[in-house]
């Protein structure tokens, strides 16, 4: 058994065989609660390596598209951010990639930063959409 | 606990033979701590019964690095001479050894506040939305929010913002502190969101006493009507529009066309716009509606937040973990993902 099958077992035992038999409601809720829980834990476990090479592809997609969209303008907070997210943390290196492009709007012009942003939003979106497979 | 409360009104109240009775407790476990009772009680042979209603400060509910109980206490106090309808606030104690942590007392007003998401709530507010009596006195309440003088009735000390886009960057940094307080990292889709909020702040045209979360669920219903105004834990003087475009967002409609399921839109419209002379501004309005997905981001973090440092057990603010997704999937559609 995986873990991800173990955690879901644990949950459907919550749901279906403890909970019912609590009659106390807060002590009930609480019991339906650490299934719901547990549910959502089991589909994130399942699908995070996934996920994982998912979010690596598109993040190095996505590096390459704003190198080319900035040419030779990138600025060091800019190149910092996009070696960041090729490298590191992704979740926050995206988040200071958005920073760096609403900081340098005014530099960018509005067209290119439209683009640029636009672009990352298209990373971001795909990330969010995976995440609400087990969000939802 | 009721013997605790029991005493404390007693020397309130001067009655030794004071007696509770239809004792409730609700709203266990996210919020601050709910009594409702009546208390019965003799003064020089006359018989006295006051509905009350007594909330006791945990100490780890939501939003309270946000509004604790002295704050909304002297928002009542504030309110009580005015038309707007809340309860009236009696006691506020921070003597934590009366009963075990601060509490406020005040009135317990007739009517019901289903809650709108439950069935028996949404069948409650769509019975209501047919009878067509509600949906006015909703609106009405609103109005007198909005055109209230709440320099007359004290309330400069909530925070006077500046002219211009200072009340949305005080709302921005508001809610963003509870976002850093939550032991969260900040998702790139947020950080985006904060980045658009702070980059499109509208200029404020109008101050107002503004509630900040007004719908169904935080109004008190009697005979069709609103009887109070409840939650006073995120009023801000500030655009009135903020409020408006909460109520016409698509939050708390539970899949019907009706705002908060309870008012028809354009009969809101209509209605708000000749009760306070103001013209409602859409733009604004969905500049704000993006603000409260922040808000609601903000929220569910700091609630997933309690759980995940230890400051509180309950496992139904465990569960909002994966609600942060979700009211950024809906964030990303109106940023125009």
């Amino acid at each position: 058994m995986t873990p991800d099958e173990l955690l879901e077992q644990i949950a459907g035992t919550l749901r279906h065989q403890i909970g019912p038999e609590v009659a106390e409601p807060f002590a009930k809720t609480q019991a339906f609660m650490a299934s719901v829980v547990l549910e959502k834990l089991s589909r994130q476990l399942r699908l995070a390596d996934a996920h994982a090479l998912a979010d690596g592809v598109d993040n190095t997609t996505l590096v390459h598209d704003v190198r080319v969209l900035l040419g030779s303008d990138a600025s060091v907070p800019m190149r910092g951010a996009l070696d960041a997210v090729e490298h590191h943390d992704a979740g926050r290196a995206l988040g200071r990639l958005v920073e760096s492009l609403y900081a340098e709007r005014d530099t960018l012009g509005v067209e290119r930063f439209d683009a640029l942003l636009g672009r990352v939003r298209q990373t971001l979106r795909r990330r969010l959409d995976r995440q609400m497979e087990y969000a939802s | 606990m009721d013997a605790r409360i029991r005493s404390y009104l007693a020397k309130q109240f001067g009655a030794d033979d004071l007696r509770l009775s239809a004792v409730e407790r609700i709203a266990v476990g996210w919020s601050h701590e709910t009594w409702l009772f009546d208390a019965t009680w003799t003064t020089e042979g006359a018989a006295h019964t006051q509905g009350l209603c007594l909330r006791r400060d945990p100490g780890n509910a939501l939003l309270r690095e946000m509004s604790d109980l002295r704050l909304q206490f002297r928002v009542l106090s504030c309110l009580d001479a005015t038309v707007i309808p809340t309860p009236r606030p009696y006691f506020f104690e921070d003597d934590a050894d009366i009963l075990g942590s601060p509490f406020l007392v005040m009135e317990k007003v007739p009517g019901t506040c289903p809650s709108p998401w439950g069935r028996d709530g949404r069948a409650f507010y769509q019975a209501a939305a047919d009878r067509g009596v509600l949906p006015d006195s909703f609106t009405d309440t609103l109005v007198q929010l909005h055109t209230l003088d709440w320099r007359a009735a004290g309330l400069e000390f909530l925070g006077v913002p500046d002219a211009g886009d200072d009340f949305a960057r005080r709302e921005i940094a508001k809610w963003r502190a509870l976002i850093d307080a939550s032991a969260h990292d900040v998702d790139p889709v947020l950080v985006d969101l904060l980045c658009w909020l702070d980059a499109n702040a509208p200029a404020t045209e109008r101050l107002a006493l503004v509630h900040g979360a007004y719908r169904t669920g935080n109004l008190l219903i009697d005979n069709d009507r609103v009887s109070a105004v409840l939650d006073w834990e995120t009023q801000v003087i500030g655009d009135p529009m903020y409020d408006v475009a909460y109520v016409l967002s698509d939050l708390n409609r539970e899949g019907t066309d009706l705002l908060s399921n309870l008012v028809e839109r354009d009969a809101f419209v209509r209605r708000y716009e000749a009760g306070t002379g103001i013209q409602i501004d859409l733009d604004v309005c969905r500049y704000y509606q993006l603000l409260y997905g922040m808000r609601s981001a903000a929220f569910w973090m700091s609630a997933s937040g309690l759980y995940a440092t230890g400051r509180n057990r309950d496992l139904r603010l465990a569960r909002t973990e994966w609600s942060i997704p979700v009211v950024l999937d809906r964030a990303a559609r109106d940023l125009g993902y």
